[in-house]
């Protein structure tokens, strides 16, 4: 694939353009799956690295990703936090509401990064709805 | 059709279906009785039985169907005994109104008896509650089709599909032979009823499921390497995850306690198939040049990983860490999970084979703005979000079930638990009706097809 030769200069050096994409959908994904918070960093620590801005598709996909990401953040563990401290913990009610936020919203979310790494391993951009950037 | 003896998979798509819908009709009756317990003329236990043995069946009579339509094409030559696959239907069918008009017409005891289960006792256990004699029937037709398909591929071209395919039917066959099997140590019993159950949910069925898809998606895309690149590490997974994952099915029924480590830890990898397969849909999609016109079939086919994710591989997950199902095990939270998880997994893949393959055994033109289309891919979303949302009634009403029956020292009585549970029974109900508006569509749309098209 043509993006395959496309190397980057800035930032980290000698990685294929469509590679640095799956990298951060991976990243993105490894956040919300197993490494919460480290894989974060990590993507933090590309997101400032790489040129961001770039227009190629390694620039789209870091800078949706880090967005979305942190949208996450504030999606899976801000709303649940103030949930469960300002509802009654002895209520049925509350664990019905917070459990099924965290599992249907968890579900968009890692669904939504399928979708990113798809388009990554073509090769393709990717928005996320709603939560990515629009550029 | 290339193949003439393709045709065969037709009888076996229709019946699917018509079982299909009168599976749904009787889940409304057991969503009824949830809520209104006096219904005359057939108990809860019975109304369970049908709905639940339909399922198995009429997945299977799709299976079958399936088979009998991929296996010629990817072997490239004619059925191997087309005149068998249409005796096996006919029995396979005489089996299935046999044992239903069984447990509707007769007290379960009294079918028992007279289907000689005093002298071979197999009957009982659930989804397993057929007359042994109906299940040596089952086991014919199950070796029978095996038997064909399997001479079909050894014959012809081997592909990945058809290969995987096979493995899966073949498996599914030797699995049963687990049915007959009905030891009087009752932690044995249990063993070995959850090896055939899971071995095949998640297992050989599992295999089925994927070989179709792969099918699909070869015939939408047109890319056989990439559709077969994808389908090696899917299987890889499947089978890596499977035999140990199933574990989760031994934490409470008297094994030794490493099972619920074993269970807990593989369990929670078996998401990842699903994981892979929803990747695997859409980088193929954008991989290729996708001029495919039946929309419907794209919709069905491209949404039945994402809904596998979610109901199989997000619902199971909920619930199978040995710490989590030691407080969920057996709740509202199991249904909720074996409903979306059936209807994503495998009644979607049937569902999407159906709809790839009817119009072409019909000799239909396929035409992507048609009403019929139009009809069918109101049916998807009819019964794709009302059994979302039927899930999510159940999972809420299971996890207010796990809070007041096994989170608590004082556990209220099991009566005013239902009765806790009352609202989100109803919104099930109304799921369900929906659900089933959604099949009697889907139904509909295969006679709009023939006045609207006409034939070529």
């Amino acid at each position: 694939m043509e993006q395959d030769n496309v190397f980057i200069n800035q930032g980290i050096s000698e990685i294929p353009d469509r590679k640095m994409a799956i990298i951060a959908e991976s990243l993105y994904l490894l956040n919300l799956l197993i490494l919460p918070g480290l894989a974060f960093l990590a993507l933090v620590w590309l997101f400032i690295k790489y040129d961001n801005a770039s227009t190629r598709i390694s620039g789209c996909h870091l800078r949706q990703t880090f967005s979305a990401s942190i949208w996450v953040g504030l999606l899976l563990v801000l709303v649940t936090w103030v949930m469960l401290s300002t509802m009654n913990h002895d209520s049925p009610y509350t664990w019905m509401i917070v459990i099924s936020y965290f599992v249907i919203c968890h579900s968009v979310l890692v669904l939504l990064g399928i979708m990113g790494l798809a388009k990554a391993l073509a090769g393709k951009k990717f928005h996320y709805p709603i939560i990515g950037p629009s550029s | 059709m290339l193949y003439p003896s393709q045709a065969v998979a037709k009888p076996y798509f229709i019946a699917a279906i018509a079982l299909f819908a009168v599976q749904v009709l009787f889940g409304l009756i057991i969503g009824i009785q949830y809520v209104m317990i006096n219904i005359p003329f057939i108990t809860f236990a019975t109304a369970k039985l049908i709905h639940t043995n339909l399922l198995i069946i009429w997945l299977l009579f799709g299976f079958m169907g399936a088979a009998y339509y991929i296996i010629p094409e990817e072997s490239e030559q004619e059925l191997y005994n087309p005149k068998l696959a249409v005796q096996l239907f006919w029995i396979f069918l005489a089996l299935t109104i046999i044992t239903t008009l069984g447990y509707l017409l007769l007290p379960y005891a009294t079918f028992a008896k007279i289907t000689g289960n005093q002298f071979f006792p197999t009957m009982g256990r659930e989804y397993l509650e057929q007359p042994t004699i109906i299940k040596l029937g089952l086991f014919a037709v199950l070796c029978g089709f095996s038997y064909n398909i399997a001479m079909t591929v050894l014959h012809g071209r081997k592909t990945m599909i058809n290969l995987l395919l096979l493995v899966g039917i073949v498996g599914s066959t030797i699995v049963f032979v687990f049915a007959f099997y009905n030891s009087s140590n009752l932690v044995l019993a249990k063993y070995y009823r959850w090896w055939l159950l899971h071995f095949w949910l998640e297992g050989t069925w599992e295999l089925i499921m994927e070989a179709i898809l792969a099918y699909v998606i070869f015939k939408i895309t047109g890319d056989r390497a990439i559709v077969e690149k994808w389908l090696y590490i899917i299987v890889a997974v499947t089978l890596t995850t499977t035999v140990l994952g199933i574990g989760h099915h031994y934490y409470w029924i008297g094994v030794p306690e490493y099972w619920q480590w074993v269970g807990t830890i593989f369990s929670v990898f078996e998401l990842l198939p699903f994981f892979f397969m929803v990747l695997f849909v859409f980088n193929v999609v954008n991989c290729t040049k996708c001029q495919y016109s039946n929309n419907a079939v794209k919709l069905w086919a491209l949404s039945t990983p994402i809904m596998a994710f979610l109901g199989a591989g997000v619902l199971g997950f909920l619930h199978t860490l040995a710490p989590v199902n030691y407080y969920s095990h057996g709740t509202q939270i199991t249904s909720a999970h074996g409903h979306l998880a059936f209807y994503s997994t495998y009644v979607m893949i049937v569902l999407t084979m159906i709809s790839y393959a009817m119009p072409i055994l019909r000799d239909h033109k396929v035409i992507n703005d048609g009403i019929a289309q139009k009809f069918e891919i109101l049916a998807f979303w009819l019964m794709t979000v009302a059994m979302s949302l039927m899930a999510l009634f159940i999972a809420i009403a299971g996890i207010m079930q796990v809070y007041v029956q096994r989170a608590t020292d004082l556990a209220l009585p099991f009566i005013e638990i239902q009765n806790s549970m009352v609202v989100m029974f109803w919104l099930r109900e109304i799921g369900g009706v929906v659900f089933f508006i959604g099949v009697i569509i889907y139904i509909t749309n295969f006679f709009m097809v023939k006045k609207e098209y006409g034939t070529r």
